[in-house]
């Protein structure tokens, strides 16, 4: 049964420019409505069209659990396209641990499996792309720092209990902070929660109690960075009154950025999570070594650099030009 | 086996051919599926083959036995909504028994005897109360959500990695048919006994005769709220054993897992030739019922349709196998 192994194996080597046989790729996300996961869509659709202009022959299939977030609707996604005997499948598991047995699986029976997004508790996948989401924090104290002069009183409104990625970006922010000993930590355990309406009266409850002192505010992702810059108009402190840090951008946010109450904002690169997903499983697929973990990169995006063309396509992905809707 | 009762002068034989095809329909609906799959020829090569119905039989244990339960209420002229709760409910206590260092054997049947309790439950309350049991499933559907929920603090509870339950869905040599995991061969066993008894014994005609009427079979001396209660206490052990084969496959307990299921389950019942009015439906027909769903995902899945298309598909499915068990039954009502 190893034989279709040993076929691509065998093809890899004897590929030159021109390749018999067609690599099938799975992309699977965690779910197909968000903007954000457009946006992995349309790179693996650029890695797509790259592979098949160089003349490696390669089709992606995207695919995403029937029910948007469930665990066992993605698991059967998985071991479907394994017996379909794609070539690779690239996923971005929807938890550390459900997903581990099936991708075993996969790998046994021949097909390479490579994580995006969201790491796996396993040692079988090939390599884990994803943003570095503690060096993106990291970036957005450092920031804060020089946005304050050095000095000053600062809020963390962190997002959720529990999600692993906020919490990466909310540590990277603090341990930056910390080396400045003027710098002033004068409340970072409130919680924004899931949405829009949590974090909007969370902003509220934390300006109530401290909106005389603020100088600083960060918000490790979209829902509270919204709602925050919100609860700041309200009470006249937008506008760079209150320098304002933000993570992940939606038209919102953008918004936000461009009328000047926010002041950076710290953004991923999802299109090149996508594009790279889909890459190095074709270069796995040609026989040549990949990295274990691969950093997408964050990047600050301010006022002054949003115009910018590639500042532009980060916080703007241009989507239409990859996906044909 | 659904069951066309003409007792008029039509001749036997026709009345015999009708209920072999009405047994029959499902198969044909499978036959139908796998010939549209294997248009494909792109396709064909990977979905014909052992490995892969090893996949979609592993994919079908919780719906089908779900199902077994579902067709003894459907059967009854009841329904149930509650499972997709239970499942998610009944997962999360096993895992936290497997945590807290429970003997496994004993998890298991902790496990399946609080499915057997919340259906007991549904039926006291069903039967005792005389309450529709759509109002008091959607209730039960609600609170045992919200209990499964409270049960695992809000988050995901991972069984420990060793533990044998998380053997019992594995997938082990995923290039070949054989073996298969321990769940398949409980769920085709159960559906072999569940038959027999839906067929064979007196507790199952009574399920038929309440459904077909419950007057009539209160005035033939059939205790219907008794009978009530154990349909719904029966099919809820097996909607705990599908919580444990969830468990099992997830190798974690997950509150907000199955949601929907209840819907998935009820369609393949429905899809097996039962009616919603109760009185006719079969174990067999609605474990086909189950593969079928099972077999157009894994298919269409396979070809790289969109998830849209498939849901449109399984949609359109259910509608057009009810339809055409309601034209065999205008048929045979004309006859």
């Amino acid at each position: 049964m190893n034989s279709p192994l040993f076929g691509i194996a065998l093809s890899a080597l004897l590929a030159g420019v021109a390749f018999a046989k067609e690599y099938t790729i799975a992309v699977i996300p965690k779910g197909t409505t968000h903007e954000f996961w457009k946006s992995i869509h349309a790179g693996a659709a650029k890695a797509e069209q790259e592979l098949n202009s160089k003349g490696i022959k390669t089709k992606i299939f995207w695919k995403g659990p029937l029910r948007e977030d469930d665990r066992d609707q993605q698991i059967q996604v998985v071991e479907n396209f394994t017996s379909r005997k794609m070539s690779g499948i690239v996923l971005a598991p929807l938890d550390s641990r459900a997903l581990v047995q099936p991708v075993k699986s996969a790998v046994q029976a021949g097909v390479p499996v490579l994580v995006i997004d969201s790491d796996l508790n396993s040692d079988k996948h090939l390599s884990f792309i994803a943003t570095d989401n503690y060096k993106g924090g990291f970036m957005a104290g450092e920031q804060m720092v020089k946005l304050l002069g050095g000095k000053g009183n600062v809020i963390l409104l962190r997002y959720q209990v529990g999600s692993a990625s906020t919490e990466a970006r909310e540590n990277g922010f603090l341990d930056a902070i910390k080396k400045h000993p003027a710098i002033k930590l004068i409340s970072s355990d409130q919680y924004a929660g899931a949405t829009r309406e949590t974090g909007y009266q969370a902003s509220q409850n934390v300006l109530n109690r401290f909106g005389n002192q603020v100088d600083g505010i960060f918000c490790p992702c979209e829902p509270p960075t919204v709602a925050m810059a919100k609860a700041l108009r309200d009470i006249g402190k937008a506008g760079g009154k209150v320098k304002m840090i933000g993570f992940d951008s939606g038209s919102a946010s953008v918004l936000d950025l461009k009328n000047g109450d926010l002041q950076a904002l710290v953004v991923q690169d999802p299109v090149k999570m996508g594009y790279l997903g889909v890459m190095t499983m074709a270069e796995h697929l040609q026989g040549k070594k990949v990295e274990k973990r691969i950093d997408t990169g964050v990047v600050l995006v301010t006022r002054e650099n949003m115009e910018q063309p590639e500042m532009k396509e980060l916080i703007n992905p241009p989507l239409k030009k990859y996906l044909k809707e | 086996m659904s069951v066309v009762r003409n007792g008029t002068a039509g001749s036997e034989t026709t009345a015999r051919a009708r209920r072999f095809l009405n047994a029959a329909g499902p198969f044909l609906g499978l036959l139908l599926v796998l010939l549209l799959l294997s248009l494909n020829s792109e396709s064909r090569e990977f979905i014909f083959t052992g490995a892969n119905f090893k996949i979609v039989l592993i994919q079908t244990v919780i719906v089908g036995i779900g199902a077994l339960g579902m067709t003894l209420i459907i059967v009854s002229g009841g329904i149930d909504l509650s499972v997709g709760s239970v499942v998610a409910f009944t997962s999360v206590l096993g895992a936290r028994l497997l945590v807290a260092d429970v003997n496994p054997a004993l998890a298991v049947a902790g496990v399946i005897l609080a499915g057997g309790a919340i259906g007991l439950i549904n039926g006291a309350v069903i039967a005792g109360l005389r309450m529709m049991p759509f109002i008091v499933t959607l209730g039960m559907m609600g609170i045992i959500r919200g209990a499964a929920k409270w049960l695992s603090n809000k988050q995901t509870v991972s069984a420990p990695e060793n533990s044998p339950v998380n053997a019992i869905m594995a997938r082990l040599n995923p290039t070949e048919f054989l073996p298969l995991p321990a769940g398949v061969w409980i769920a085709v066993g159960l559906g072999i006994v569940m038959a027999f008894m839906m067929n064979r014994t007196v507790f199952g005609r009574h399920i038929f005769a309440i459904g077909s009427n419950e007057a009539t079979a209160r005035l033939c001396g059939i205790r219907v709220p008794l009978t009530k209660l154990w349909i719904y206490g029966l099919a809820g052990l097996f909607f705990g054993l599908s919580g444990l084969m969830q468990l099992s496959r997830l190798t974690q307990g997950d509150p907000s897992v199955a949601i929907g299921l209840e819907l998935d389950i009820i369609a393949a019942v429905v899809i097996g030739g039962a009616s919603l009015s109760g009185g006719t439906g079969s174990i067999l027909g609605a474990m086909i019922g189950a593969l079928i769903m099972a077999i157009l995902r894994n298919g269409t899945n396979q070809m790289g349709w969109e998830t849209y298309v498939q849901e449109i598909i399984i949609g359109g499915v259910i509608v057009l196998a009810v339809g055409l068990d309601k034209l065999r039954q205008s048929r045979s009502a004309r006859v």
